[in-house]
């Protein structure tokens, strides 16, 4: 469909340019700045908003290229195309992040927990659809919504107090390895649990799709991404301020920083884990209904290319903030859908390829502070 | 012999033991104990297909985990890149044979190149991201090599899977087109890189590797390159890794992107994990608990053929449990439980003597 | 771009010399050890054939009625058997009858008929009734026995001593060809590096020296303008309260932290100054320092004798393909380390612990492994980091006299932090007292201990 000569040339140079730029950096910002750290840190910054800032300047210009009258409306369609994406993706990289912080371990069964939540609402709709025939879909599957989160919450509960807390003296690694055996336990189970019959999940909506114009385009969205959309401002607004204004935000944040202390000082880091797992359990199930309809049936695997997505948005925005992975959640699946144009079937190589070489250069990712190490 | 019973006759047994106490004996053993199914075929005994093939992948497995042991238990690096390795391994074989008809040699050399460059290259981004980040990035790492399998088509023969006649080329003129030879030598391999894997932990190289695992300054203080060690840690264990995709290939003759998923690094994972990451017998043990069992034993049985999920279930199971309970894997529980065993035997023969020979006083 | 090129030749150069002087002291060190294996191989084979030449001659010796000390041992220990046999049986009797209740004299006596019958037969055997042809037999045998036997033996010898001089010349020759190389690199190494006056050059005695350096982190000084030597076979103490940045120092020596300014020089195991800024914290210990920590960072998996071939790692030269197939030069390697490592551990007191795992040893032990770790490198200067933290008095006192034997002994200055006063003023020769990263005063302890300034520091001024 499109010619992309060059392209692949550029994605290539793009990220030699970064290395070679990376290494210039850190030479020559020893000899001539004073506070080299913070020399180094501010040039990298506007190197790497430049870089992307042309990269989709770049592929900007190959649609330009085949399609000049058009090129401005392709894009914006195609980055609106992703508002479904970008709130999943949304969710379930902040439920990692909040797991990350509080149990310093990165959660591999995040999906699967989101997966067996979503299940339950599956199961939930299948009983609603039997029984309650004059049901609208729209509250059949928020009733299932509210119904999987639930589950999901308890699930995270659970995890936390059977498995998590019991291993607290473990490594890091050795934790995240728990996690990884978790992932094998909830795919072996669910099967077992739910049977083998497909569980479908409806869209939240049927209705004819929005349109509205924004700088001056026309544009559409369904009626499922912008429900969906709004559901995951509203959750992670909650959230957020939830994490600023109340008593257990300020324990999250203790327990980030340490946990041992925050223990000396009075906050239940119990509770506080507890709740996170559980909240992220919550978040990962909304998450997996929203995304159910793209498959129309809930399966094992629904959730593991967005738990990758979302490992890797985590990396790339950082493990230590929240802002800055919600950044990264927009740019992987915008970036993604605009290479699936121009490079298609390879659009997910490339994007992992960009954020293995950015987090190469800043291995704390895009807004994450280098921590001294002491010896 | 009365005489016999002095000097000369000890030094005999002496000799014996030598032969059983040397490290390698443990490996012969194995390995003859994996070869005694496919002797028995040849000797006519019917022994069922499942259970020689289940013996023949346990061993490629063996031969992953290896590698994967030398990442994780000697260095301390965990990462969830294998399966994307071991199909590389698989591709090289299947594109060199069926397009160049090239000899296992040649493909086994280039699939250690192959290994040696995508060894530097994680080995290098392992030196800027450390811990648990590195295994989300190897994810990544898996992730692209799998979007590699599915869509360069020419190659992979993308998602319908790449086939191939069982057949091993040894030289141009000299094809075995046969399982059981095939066997034996994945067999010998089994075993000459469990020596090999021996020697490398037993040698300054491993105890360095572990001075790293432990503290990486403290390792550095004691002239430990960091760079070199984990560079070489990740070129080893991905040679091991491709090896063991180069043997699959030519023992199973199929290989489909969907096989080299997450859920195989973390089968890997499981099987290095449960067994004991720092001990050879340990992953041969946990390779058996991991895939023999299930390909050997519970596929035999109709309930588990038709929920095959209830393997992968018990998987996670050990892991969790054994992290959570025995850091030192099951190789420890045997280990403890053996020594307990032989207390208690001495105890009891105590007790015996005592009632046959009267008490000393 | 000659010199260019003639600096890179002298690095090279400079490579090969040291190459060849650890290989001069691999060969010293392997030879003795290359020998003990020979002899002991060779006393084993001599004695066991000793031994058949003696069952061969006892075959004759007994219908020839020849009494033998072998024969004598013999027939004791065979008697001694027999006893030991009816003892055991002797008590199954007794206390299955006890357990009966009954008495069992019966049994008993049974038994010693049996015995004696037996210990008749035994006596038949060995000395039996002599005959002439027998006699003959023996005498005309045993010559010829005699001489196979030392036949053999002087085969063995001699392949003995094949081996040994064959070992010992190959040694020999290899120590003096590197003696060689050596002698002629350096006089090419002399040529090269004759026009130029050395790069860098310290003062006499001095092995370590800091010139104004710095380090800050971010707006924290945490060392300012710091500048000392530190004199040859000294034991230099570095103090100051707590947060002074005496631990920065040394993270500053050893190249964990990189320096906001400042030179540091050394005087390496070579006896040439190297600029330390330029090396990388894995090669420090090649040019001979070597460090501990402040809390013991010990391989938990290895046992105590392995923990201290880890500190030998870069003494060895076998490569990764020499580790992986388990070459001769690594087995041999090996060997000698072993050697020395025990050698060490004996040195320091704690040989007891040789094949113990450090997990749960006391911190004396561990603290006293770890300076016994620093000196499997062969090293100039020690570094130890607070090494009395964490211990009682006893185990003070017992390091205090471990630390000055080392420097006695192995010729090697240390260098260390400590906040015990104690420890300091027993041990050190010089101290030197920093507060804020500045240095406030540095001379005997004496000195330091009656200093205005270090005491102000410490108590807080007026």
């Amino acid at each position: 469909m499109f010619d992309t000569t060059g392209f692949w040339k550029d994605i290539f140079i793009f990220i030699l340019v970064l290395v070679v730029v990376y290494i210039l950096l850190k030479t020559f910002t020893l000899k001539y700045f004073k506070n080299k750290d913070r020399a180094k840190t501010i040039g990298l910054n506007i190197f790497l908003v430049l870089g992307i800032l042309y990269l989709f300047y770049r592929i900007y210009r190959v649609i330009y290229d085949n399609f000049p009258d058009f090129a401005t409306m392709f894009m914006m369609t195609n980055i609106v195309n992703q508002a479904l994406q970008v709130s999943v993706l949304a969710l379930a990289t902040t439920g990692i992040v909040l797991i990350f912080k509080t149990s310093a371990t990165t959660n591999f069964a995040q999906g699967m927990i989101a997966t067996f939540g979503a299940f339950f609402s599956a199961k939930m709709i299948q009983y609603f659809a039997l029984n309650y025939t004059d049901m609208t879909v729209t509250t059949m599957v928020f009733l299932a919504m509210i119904g999987g989160a639930i589950t999901a919450f308890l699930f995270g509960v659970f995890v936390d107090a059977v498995i998590i807390r019991n291993s607290k003296d473990k490594s890091p690694i050795g934790k995240q390895m728990i996690t990884m055996g978790l992932v094998l336990v909830l795919a072996g189970a669910m099967p077992l649990i739910f049977g083998k019959i497909l569980l479908p999940i409806p869209k939240m909506s049927y209705e004819p799709n929005i349109a509205f114009k924004l700088f001056g385009i026309d544009l559409f969205i369904t009626v499922h991404a912008y429900y969906a959309l709004i559901i995951t401002v509203v959750l992670l607004v909650i959230l957020f301020s939830m994490l600023r204004f109340t008593k257990w935000g300020l324990g999250v944040r203790a327990t980030a920083s340490n946990e041992l202390v925050a223990g000396m000082m009075g906050v239940n880091t119990k509770v506080i884990t507890s709740m996170s797992w559980a909240i992220a359990g919550l978040l990962g199930a909304v998450a997996a209904v929203m995304l159910t309809p793209n498959a129309t049936n809930v399966t094992v695997a629904l959730m593991t290319p967005t738990q990758v997505n979302a490992f890797m948005a985590a990396i790339l925005g950082s493990f230590s903030s929240f802002l800055g992975p919600l950044v990264a959640t927009i740019l992987i699946p915008v970036l993604t859908g605009l290479l699936s144009l121009i490079v298609p079937l390879w659009q997910n190589a490339v994007v992992y390829l960009i954020i293995l070489a950015v987090v190469l250069v800043k291995p704390m990712g895009l807004f994450g502070k280098k921590i001294a190490k002491k010896v | 012999m009365m005489i016999c019973r002095t000097e000369v006759c000890k030094d005999r047994k002496a000799r014996f033991k030598q032969i059983t106490n040397h490290p390698y004996f443990g490996f012969f053993i194995i390995t003859f104990l994996m070869l005694i199914v496919q002797l028995l075929r040849v000797t006519g005994v019917p022994v069922s297909n499942t259970l020689i093939r289940a013996f023949g992948i346990t061993m490629i497995y063996i031969i992953i985990a290896l590698g994967f042991s030398i990442l994780l238990g000697y260095a301390g690096l965990a990462s969830l890149g294998t399966a994307g390795f071991v199909g590389i391994g698989t591709y090289i074989l299947g594109y060199f044979t069926k397009n160049l008809e090239a000899s296992i040699f040649i493909v086994i050399l280039v699939s250690i190149l192959g290994a040696i460059v995508i060894g530097l290259i994680v080995g290098f981004i392992s030196l800027r991201i450390e811990g648990m980040y590195l295994a989300i990035i190897t994810l990544g790492l898996s992730e692209i090599l799998n979007e590699v399998f599915k869509n360069a088509v020419s190659i992979t023969n993308g998602t319908n899977g790449l086939g191939l006649d069982s057949q091993l080329i040894i030289f141009k003129n000299l094809i075995f087109i046969n399982h059981n030879t095939i066997f034996i030598f994945t067999a010998i391999i089994m075993f000459v890189m469990m020596i090999l894997t021996l020697n490398l932990i037993k040698s300054p190289t491993g105890r360095a590797l572990l001075a790293m695992r432990n503290s990486t300054s403290a390792a550095q203080a004691m002239g430990v390159s960091i760079l070199k060690y984990r560079l070489m840690a990740f070129i080893v264990s991905t040679v091991y890794a491709m090896l063991g995709g180069v043997i699959y290939m030519s023992y199973i003759s199929f290989s489909i992107p969907t096989t080299w998923s997450l859920a195989f690094s973390l089968n890997i994972l499981a099987a290095v994990i449960v067994g004991g990451s720092q001990s050879i017998y340990g992953i041969v043990l946990g390779t058996f608990m991991i895939f023999g069992l299930n390909l050997g034993v519970f596929q035999q049985f109709d309930f588990f053929k038709e929920n095959p999920a209830i393997s992968v279930m018990f998987n996670g199971l050990l892991i969790i449990l054994v992290i959570m309970f025995y850091p030192g894997g099951l190789i420890r529980l045997v280990t403890t439980t053996y020594y307990k065993l032989k207390n208690a035997l001495a105890k009891l023969k105590m007790k015996w003597r005592n009632y046959r020979y009267g008490s000393d006083n | 771009m000659v010199p260019i090129i003639n600096q890179i030749y002298a690095k090279f150069l400079e490579k090969r010399i040291n190459s060849a002087k650890t290989k001069i002291e691999f060969y010293d060190n392997f030879l003795p050890i290359k020998l003990q294996t020979l002899e002991d191989r060779y006393n084993r084979k001599v004695e066991i054939i000793k031994l058949k030449y003696k069952q061969k001659l006892l075959s004759l010796e007994i219908p020839a009625g020849v009494d033998s000390e072998y024969l004598k041992e013999i027939y004791e220990t065979e008697q001694a058997n027999l006893k030991d046999k009816f003892y055991w049986k002797e008590r199954i009797v007794k206390a299955s009858s006890q357990r009966k209740g009954e008495n069992g004299k019966e049994q008993i006596q049974e038994l010693e008929k049996e015995k004696s019958i037996k210990a008749n037969a035994i006596k038949n055997k060995y000395y039996p009734k002599s005959t002439s042809e027998a006699i003959k037999n023996y005498e005309t045998n045993q010559p010829i026995l005699n001489e196979t036997l030392e036949a053999k033996i002087t085969k063995i010898q001699t392949s003995y001593q094949i081996k040994v001089d064959k070992f010992s010349n190959k040694s020999n020759k290899a120590v003096k060809r590197y003696q060689e190389i050596n002698i002629n690199l350096s006089a090419k190494l002399h040529e090269i590096t004759k026009d130029k006056i050395a790069k860098y050059s310290l003062e006499e005695n001095v092995v370590l020296s800091l010139k104004s350096l710095s380090m800050h982190f971010g707006g924290l000084k945490a060392v300012d303008d710091l500048s000392f030597d530190v004199k040859e076979g000294e034991i230099f103490g570095l103090i100051g309260p707590n947060g002074a940045g005496k631990t920065t120092v040394f993270n500053c020596i050893t190249r964990f932290y990189k320096p906001t300014l400042g030179d540091i020089y050394f005087k390496n195991i070579y006896d040439d100054v190297v600029y330390l800024n330029d090396k990388l914290v894995h090669n420090i210990i090649k040019e001979g320092i070597v460090r501990t920590f402040q809390n013991v960072e010990m391989v938990w998996e290895l046992n105590v004798i392995d923990n201290l071939l880890v500190a030998a790692h870069t003494i060895y030269r076998s490569g990764f393909f020499g580790h992986l197939f388990n070459s001769r030069l690594l087995r041999q390697e090996e060997k000698v380390m072993r050697r020395k490592a025990m050698k060490i551990l004996e040195d320091l007191g704690i040989s007891a612990y040789q094949y113990a795992y450090p997990y749960g040893l006391p911190y004396g032990i561990l603290k006293k492994i770890e300076l016994a770790r620093t000196l499997m490198a062969n090293p100039k200067l020690i570094i130890l980091d607070e090494p009395a933290a964490g211990l009682n008095d006893v185990e003070t006192a017992d390091l205090a006299k471990v630390i000055k034997k080392i420097r006695d002994e192995y010729n090697a200055t240390i260098f260390l932090v400590e906040h015990d006063m104690g420890l300091v003023m027993d041990i050190c020769d010089t101290v030197c007292a920093i507060s804020f990263g500045k240095k406030l005063a540095m001379g005997s302890p004496k000195e330091i201990q009656n200093s205005k300034v270090v005491q102000e520091a410490y108590l807080g001024g007026e």
